[in-house]
């Protein structure tokens, strides 16, 4: 138990370390970045003090709080997999009818433009 | 097929990186129909140029899309702007003998769409000849439909049906996707054998794109 916490404290920190560098790096908005910091330090204390959600876990009839933690980063995961997969389509969509559109404008006369399918 | 019908007919080429073959393919098929469709898919050689001298349509996708994005790019340009009546899908890697073009525009006077369908013969790889297979076997189980050769790129489809099959996809899955298009919508289609070429054996599918295309039509089946 304590080097599995001691590689999940290891990898939370590291994953601070990321945050604050696209902070840095303005990937992030103020917003976001503190929502993300929130969520490794959330993730630290849960790793170093995992009785907190002890009780969680028994009233959801679970085996222990690590299990249950567990379960939850694979929800988090699932979700966020989703949006991405969806905030990528939507991008794609989006290149493909500007690109789309930029061929037919740059080869059609204005006068001559219509309206898509 | 009546003249004003025949010129109405405008032969789309999807295309990227084909400087090797473009001009070719371009010259044998510049008097097969009054509306040539180059759709150069962002392309990093000089095909678009090239392909200048046999056009004045020359579309130019700035990125690469894939072959789906530039079909449908050259379908919206023949529907829309050029108000053609039908559009025939040629490869630009002269796979496709040109000299068959006339079967197809007769085929479009009783069919809506008309798929090609390449002879077993002795250029087509067995590999390749087997995925196929496998496709229109896979169609037929999940549509009840056979389309016997549905990675074939030379094909045609009137205006008034390319509402119902305009696709999603836009990578080489497009064929597939036209073809389950077809059988959902029940469109009735002919078939027009044509000759098998290969001339570069490095291009097209391969046994992942399968893979992919047998996983879509798998999807298609709940959510096309």
């Amino acid at each position: 138990m304590i080097v599995l916490q001691a590689l999940a404290v290891i990898f939370g920190v590291f994953m601070m370390y990321v945050v604050r560098i696209h902070r840095r790096k303005r990937n992030l908005e103020p917003f976001e970045y503190g929502g993300w910091l929130a969520v490794w330090i959330i993730f630290l204390f849960l790793t170093l003090f995992p009785q907190t959600v002890q009780g969680v876990a028994q009233t959801l009839q679970i085996g222990s709080a690590l299990d249950f933690l567990l379960i939850l980063a694979m929800m988090i995961l699932s979700f966020l997999t989703l949006q991405n997969r969806l905030d990528n389509r939507k991008i794609e969509k989006k290149i493909e009818d500007i690109v789309r559109e930029k061929a037919i404008n740059e080869k059609t006369p204005a006068h001559r433009r219509h309206s898509k399918l | 097929m009546p003249n004003s019908t025949r010129k109405k007919i405008a032969i789309v080429i999807p295309g990227y990186n084909e400087a090797k073959y473009i001009s070719k393919v371009l010259s044998k098929v510049k008097h097969k129909a009054v509306y040539i469709v180059y759709v150069d898919d962002g392309s990093r050689d000089k095909s678009a140029q090239i392909a200048r001298r046999f056009t004045s349509h020359i579309l130019i996708h700035k990125t690469n899309l894939g072959k789906g994005a530039a079909l449908k790019t050259g379908c919206d340009y023949a529907f829309d702007q050029l108000k053609a009546h039908s559009v025939i899908f040629m490869d630009a890697d002269d796979q496709h003998d040109a000299e068959e073009i006339p079967r197809f525009t007769r085929a479009l006077e009783t069919y809506d769409v008309v798929f090609g369908e390449r002879r077993m013969g002795t250029s087509m790889p067995l590999l390749r000849f087997i995925g196929n297979k496998f496709a229109s076997i896979l169609l037929n189980f999940f549509f009840g439909v056979y389309i016997p050769d549905i990675p074939c790129g030379f094909k045609a489809i009137k205006k008034r049906v390319y509402p119902l099959l305009r696709w999603n996809s836009n990578g080489y899955e497009v064929e597939t996707e036209i073809a389950v298009r077809v059988a959902k919508q029940g469109i009735e289609f002919g078939l027009v054998d044509i000759e098998s070429i290969y001339r570069d054996t490095d291009k097209g599918m391969t046994f992942l794109d399968a893979l992919h295309i047998s996983r879509c039509i798998a999807t298609w089946k709940i959510a096309l």
